[in-house]
């Protein structure tokens, strides 16, 4: 009997998802195949990448990163510099100095810094919170009025925030809602269908489910991400179709293999190639268990994935 | 594995309000309980005509096209012992969201309704009877493979088979119950689809008790592997289970909300 290869075409499809406007707008999912699948059926719009910086600006950024930088001044500066590095599609300011158990800037200044960098640079923007539930409702609040219109991500609502979060981004302003679970595949559901009971539409949310270092419990990442792919397209659950965004350079960047100096750890070798790695390394896991977009932060980690997305797609 | 489906069974002319509708081409009970039941949970809607002898044709065209107008070319099983009326249902029939269903064929007088579905790409479903009721899972499973051969000789695919091993009353033959709920599991067993009119079971008790017996054999059935039924989707316990025991046999991922969804 000849042998017919059955295709793994799913009949559902993720939904897709416009970040941005204009010529620098990018779509994000519309795959009804598993991550690359391309054989089994064409991959119109493929992963995204994203480049992150911080209202810290300069003194926020691990040494190898800086000299990337060389020459800015302000974060504003340099959120125009990293929209030039190679296979940047996205820029992700991430305002992590409002955390009130940190430095606690205020939001107003937080938010003065979104709005220079959304009139410097016509790529699409996310607004990463700064972790606390309360103050991030607050951020992304006037950050979906100051970017309206943009077609900026604001991520995330969290099960505590939601509400408040879904009714400013999501209704009030209509920007794209960032979900985030915690690796927590129960509860990325459950968010998706609250914040569409709210009245999000749920063609304008973004799964943040969470993703660790590459060796840090990854390998809950992995299942977490199948198994909402497997939900998504195999059984057409419409509360998982959200394509999934992923911050990488926010776990990797912290953990012993890219803080270690090569001083104390001479057998380790060069600690920015290190660093690198380990950011490369997490984020072609992330998209090959499915997620639709990777946020990093070394300009060699975004040039290497992108490349690597345009080899598989 | 896939979603259980629930079919909904509301719209049938032996409910006097129905049966006046459909003759005088009212849209509005009929709309009326579609939504309820699409509301409620149902999958496919049963569309049953009755006989329907003297213009079956022009009104199944005319149900099918009101529904799936009003719905979103909500999927439709078609029943009616009247055949061209179930093939003028599926010539305005639109696919979009489910192939329709011919309801039913079974392994005496009705086996040509096997035909009809291949012959019209429809699943259908297939009635492990005879002429009476069958004795013993023996005589079920022979039914099943005449059935299956049939419809596999005329081109269907198998899993557009669903198998009904005839669900029976509790008051009158209660020693026939575990013999059903054996059956579904050699269809199972089979890889085959199945299906049934699940609340023959509680005919004749009190209306109380009716959703408590369903309920309970809804579950045991999908235990054995039973992927569909046709019901009643406004018994909200039943449907509470059925949505429960998906979640227990990883047909849906489970979240907190799973019963608002």
């Amino acid at each position: 009997m000849p042998f017919t290869a059955k295709s793994g075409k799913f009949s559902a499809n993720i939904n897709t998802l416009t970040m941005g406007t204009g010529d620098k707008a990018i779509v994000l999912g519309g795959e009804n195949v598993l991550p690359f699948y391309t054989f089994d059926a064409p991959i119109e719009n493929a992963p995204k990448v994203g480049i992150e910086i911080t209202d810290g600006g300069m003194d926020a950024e691990p040494e190898c990163v800086k000299k990337y930088y060389e020459g800015c001044s302000t974060v504003v500066d340099m959120a125009k510099k990293a929209a030039t590095f190679e296979g940047v599609d996205f820029l992700s300011i991430h305002l992590e100095g409002g955390d009130p158990n940190g430095e606690n800037k205020p939001t107003e200044e937080l938010i003065n810094i979104v709005k220079e960098i959304a009139d410097a640079v016509d790529l699409p923007i996310v607004v990463c919170g700064c972790k606390n539930v309360e103050k991030d409702a607050e951020i992304f609040a006037k950050a979906s009025e100051v970017l309206s219109g943009k077609n900026a991500v604001m991520l995330a609502a969290k099960e505590e925030n939601y509400k408040n979060v879904g009714a400013s981004a999501g209704l009030a302003y209509k920007q794209i809602v960032g979900a985030e679970s915690a690796d927590d595949i129960n509860l990325a559901k459950q968010l998706n269908v609250l914040l569409t009971q709210l009245g999000v539409d749920a063609k304008s949310i973004v799964m943040n489910v969470g993703t660790a270092a590459a060796g840090y419990g990854y390998e809950y990442v992995v299942s977490t991400m199948d198994r909402i792919k497997a939900a998504a397209l195999q059984q057409g659950d419409a509360t998982l179709q959200m394509p999934i965004i992923t911050p990488v350079a926010s776990e990797t960047w912290g953990v012993k293999e890219s803080v270690a100096t090569e001083e104390d750890m001479p057998e380790w070798g060069d600690q920015e190639a290190r660093g690198i790695d380990m950011e490369v390394e997490t984020a072609a896991a992330d998209l090959a268990s499915g997620s639709n977009a990777v946020i990093l932060k070394h300009p060699v980690s975004v040039a290497t994935i992108s490349k690597m997305i345009k080899a598989l797609v | 594995m896939a979603k259980f489906v629930a079919i909904g069974e509301r719209l049938s002319t032996t409910a006097p309000i129905i049966n006046k509708a459909f003759t005088e081409r009212d849209p509005e009970p009929i709309l009326k309980r579609a939504e309820q039941q699409l509301k409620a949970g149902a999958t496919y809607l049963d569309v049953n005509i009755g006989p329907a002898e003297s213009d079956g044709e022009d009104l199944m065209k005319w149900a099918v096209e009101l529904l799936q107008g009003n719905f979103d070319n909500v999927p439709l099983a078609l029943d009616t012992s009247n055949k061209k009326a179930i093939e003028a249902g599926i010539s305005v029939y639109n696919r979009a969201k489910g192939k329709p269903i011919v309801n039913s064929a079974d392994a005496a007088g009705r086996i040509e309704y096997l035909d009809l579905a291949a012959a019209n790409d429809a699943i259908c479903i297939a009635l492990c009877n005879g002429e009476g009721i069958a004795k013993d899972n023996d005589e079920r499973m022979g039914y099943c493979q005449l059935l299956l051969e049939r419809g596999l000789e005329h081109g269907m695919e198998a899993e557009d088979i669903w198998f009904d091993p005839l669900f029976l009353v509790v008051k009158g033959m209660q020693d026939k119950q575990m013999q059903v709920l054996e059956c579904i599991k050699m269809f199972s067993d089979m890889g085959l689809n199945s299906t049934g009119g699940l609340s023959n079971n509680s005919n004749g008790m009190p209306k109380a008790i009716r959703p408590i017996m369903d309920s309970a054999l809804v579950a045991m059935a999908m235990m054995q592997g039973l992927t569909s039924a046709i019901v009643n989707p406004n018994d909200l316990r039943l449907m509470e289970t059925i949505k429960s025991c998906d979640v227990f046999k990883g047909n849906t991922l489970y979240a907190d909300s799973y019963l608002e969804i």
